[in-house]
């Protein structure tokens, strides 16, 4: 059975990105239809704020806020302005899963920059978003299943 | 054969009366053949224990000691599996490809792992009921270009197997890797054919194929065909598939785009690496890279001349015949633009150089476009 939350938690947030991992990490259809292994280093950048999850075999083991030199170490990120990210987490709220409009792939199409960079320019490892895609979209929505406040 | 016929084996011989000694029996028999087990200390490495990390035991955990020596040229001609004591006088299988530098990527390990473990089944992993009839334009539009995705796996699983067996054992890691790649690209096969024949409308026109061609009759090595299979047909059809998912018209088609998607991406993960690995290696073939690539860039504006697949991708994007001449042409140029911008991006990445001024039309107009 899918994990349920408990409690609601702020987007952004550490525990935010704990309580998805919870619910992603607990589900077993994450890991099958081209899901399963994950391995990756990627942050979200919220506006000033930078979160580094850590994606090991079929779960999300780590989420940790950092600072902005964190973005060198990871394979990418993906940035876009907090009004945004509000968006496309609401809009996973709202439908049980992104809608058309609002997959990880579609917001990457609609931004000049993509919505996923790096500072290292490793297109092997940033090609890690396109290979990943279909896990990072599972775990994004699977916060669908938390109760979410925004900050 | 009378002689043989004659000398009865102990099998089938008539049994013989003793009186009332005991019958021998097969075990009191003298051997008629005495086992050695010397082959048991033929052996480069024994005593290896690989332990099973946090996502299992992969292919590439196996690269300990002696059999993590990958060397650059592979004497063996044989099907000796590397790391193994080869057999005296076995004849030649004939391997054209025996230098690293020829096939060689560091992720094709780890590439086999992922394609092993992420792999989906479009019988019933896609979700074929969330398909609803779409506007003939429409449904006309997608179904051409299922069929023209259909003819790009098509060449994908005939030009990878048509180099594979030319591989040799020494990287074996490459050859399992491609091994799912042509798999993934039956699988695309597999399910663009479905999507074309699963919403009432059919096959459509055959695509021009001049890339297709060019990328089947790569005669330079494997590298040359990576060229045009991974760094510019790959990445063309990464953002075909990137554009697509976003235009979908249900979760059916969302979920095939989306996960081809991740199959092309990988596929072209290893394109990279191996071109990195070939340019870093290989003197002069970063400008072999190069020139194939301008002549590459012809056999592409010669298809992309053709205006079926621009049409069709136009209606998508515009929702119908009505909104294909403005919002989706409009799209449609963006996604070449897309195309261009990312290809010169990873030419600029494998310090290839290339020249968007020289691309011939009417790849050029997307160059000037941007420029504009």
């Amino acid at each position: 059975m899918p994990s349920q939350a408990n409690a609601s938690a702020r987007f952004p947030s550490v525990r935010w990105f704990d309580e998805v991992r919870r619910v992603f990490n607990g589900d077993e259809r994450y890991r099958g239809a081209g899901g399963g292994q994950c391995n990756c280093l990627a942050a979200m950048k919220i506006g000033d704020e930078v979160f580094v999850l850590t994606f090991e075999g079929v779960e999300c083991s780590r989420a940790v806020a950092a600072d902005e030199a964190a973005l060198d170490d990871v394979d990418f990120y993906l940035d876009m302005a907090p009004v945004d990210w509000r968006e496309m987490v609401a809009n996973i709220k709202a439908n049980g899963g992104a809608d058309l409009h609002h997959t990880l792939n579609t917001l990457d199409l609609g931004r000049e920059e993509g919505l996923a960079t790096s500072h290292h320019g490793d297109q092997y490892r940033e090609d890690l978003f396109f290979r990943y895609n279909q896990t990072l979209q599972f775990f994004f929505d699977a916060s669908a299943r938390i109760k979410t406040e925004f900050a | 054969m009378a002689k043989t016929t004659k000398k009865a084996t102990a099998a089938n011989a008539a049994p013989e009366s003793k009186g009332d000694a005991p019958e021998p029996t097969a075990e009191d028999a003298p051997p008629k053949y005495e086992p050695k087990y010397n082959w048991m200390n033929k052996t480069r490495q024994w005593g290896v224990r690989i332990r099973p990390g946090k996502a299992g035991l992969r292919l590439g955990d196996l690269n300990a000691g002696i059999y993590g020596e990958v060397p650059m040229h592979w004497q063996d001609e044989s099907r000796n599996p590397r790391g193994a004591v080869p057999r005296r006088g076995m004849p030649p299988v004939g391997y054209a490809i025996r230098d690293k530098a020829g096939l060689w990527a560091d992720c094709a390990a780890d590439l086999y792992e992922e394609a092993i473990q992420r792999r989906w089944a479009p019988a019933t992993d896609v979700p074929w009921d969330s398909i609803e009839p779409l506007p003939d334009d429409v449904e006309h539009a997608v179904c051409q270009l299922c069929t023209e995705i259909t003819q790009y796996a098509n060449v994908d699983i005939e030009t990878i197997t048509g180099w594979q067996h030319r591989m040799s054992y020494g990287y074996h890691e490459v050859k399992q890797f491609l091994a799912t790649a042509s798999f993934d690209a039956a699988r695309h096969y597999e399910c663009f054919r479905k999507r074309a024949l699963v919403n009432g409308g059919g096959l459509g026109l055959e695509g021009p194929g001049q890339v297709n061609r060019m990328i089947l009759e790569s005669r330079g090595g494997w590298t040359e065909a990576v060229v045009y299979l991974l760094l510019l047909r790959g990445v063309f059809t990464m953002t075909l598939y990137k554009y697509l998912e976003r235009y979908a018209h249900n979760d059916a088609e969302r979920f095939i785009y989306g996960h081809a998607l991740a199959d092309k991406a990988r596929h072209v993960s290893y394109g990279l690496e191996h071109l990195r690995f070939a340019i870093a290696h290989l003197e002069d073939q970063r400008q072999v890279v190069a020139t194939l690539l301008a002549i590459g860039d012809v056999g592409l504006a010669r298809d992309l001349r053709d205006p079926v697949l621009k049409e069709a991708l136009a209606i998508v994007f515009g929702g119908g015949v009505a909104g294909a001449r403005r919002t989706g042409m409009a799209v449609f140029n963006d996604l070449m633009r897309d195309f261009l911008d990312t290809h010169f991006a990873l030419c600029h990445w494998l310090d290839v150089p290339r020249n968007p001024a020289a691309l011939p039309p009417p790849l050029s107009e997307y160059v000037a476009a941007e420029a504009a």
